[in-house]
């Protein structure tokens, strides 16, 4: 099956939605940080953007614009005590297993395997897309999430999209 | 989110991104990714299904370890069972409404 093209798919339905017209990021190049360490040595933390949040605090907002919200996920909370509110995709599975989606579970085995170095102490839920204000990730948000992977000793950061 | 993977980067921590969305991914052009054709919301496969879901965190891994160049995109081989289609959400007035006042 050819991948679905979804920056069509999201254009038709933004535009359906009255929003503006959304100007994808195109880039031409990548920034670039090599691997000092093996992966036996790195610490590694989860980013994901789809909705998901402790039961104790206040759901996301599922249909959320330019929201830059990002939550800490301890590395130590079962991920039972996990809850998904998002529009833009189909959480079913997730909702059953979130390692589906945010694969904590699968990195703690490989840092018990020896496979990658340790787990970082906090995990991350947040930037949720749908975000128009982009230069906000580029100087103050994506900064400011980036200090803390500084702060937690992050060697490798695994970043999953949804 | 492949925004931010570029500014981490950008901070001195290296990335790796795990995408379901191959168009999206291959116009942001994060530092390295790997693409999953599989439905999103199921980027590591399905419930309770270790072995997938290890497989493909390990192959996320193993990018971030030997990836040659900035912008790597790289097409893993998993093929999910059945035809699956664009997630359109939620389509009621109600909810139509909701995200107009945002």
């Amino acid at each position: 099956m050819d991948p679905i093209r979804y920056v069509e798919a999201l254009n038709n339905k933004y535009g359906s939605m009255g929003f503006p017209p959304y100007q994808w990021s195109v880039n031409e190049d990548a920034p670039w940080t090599p691997m000092t360490k093996p992966l036996a040595e790195c610490t590694v933390a989860l980013l994901v953007s789809g909705g998901i949040s402790h039961c104790s605090a206040v759901p996301f907002d599922a249909n959320a614009r330019n929201d830059h919200r990002v939550d800490a996920i301890d590395v130590d909370t079962p991920l039972d005590q996990y809850q998904i509110h998002d529009s833009y995709y189909d959480h079913t599975d997730a909702g059953r297993d979130l390692n589906c989606l945010f694969p904590l579970d699968r990195l703690k085995e490989l840092a018990a395997d020896g496979e990658i170095g340790g787990v970082a102490r906090r995990h991350w839920s947040g930037f949720m897309g749908r975000t128009y204000n982009r230069s906000k990730v580029i100087n103050e948000s994506g900064p400011a999430f980036a200090q803390s992977l500084h702060d937690d000793g992050v060697d490798l950061l695994v970043a999953i999209p949804a | 989110m492949g925004l931010v993977a570029r500014v981490v980067e950008e901070s001195g921590i290296p990335t790796v991104s795990v995408s379901t969305g191959r168009d999206i991914t291959a116009l942001v052009r994060p530092p390295r990714s790997v693409f999953v054709n599989f439905p999103m919301g199921n980027t590591f496969g399905r419930p309770r299904d270790r072995e997938m879901q290890t497989r493909i965190l390990r192959d996320a891994l193993g990018l971030a370890a030997t990836a040659p160049e900035p912008g790597v995109l790289v097409d893993l081989p998993y093929v999910w069972p059945e035809p699956f289609e664009y997630f359109a959400g939620e389509t009621t007035p109600e909810a139509l409404a909701k995200q107009l006042k945002k």
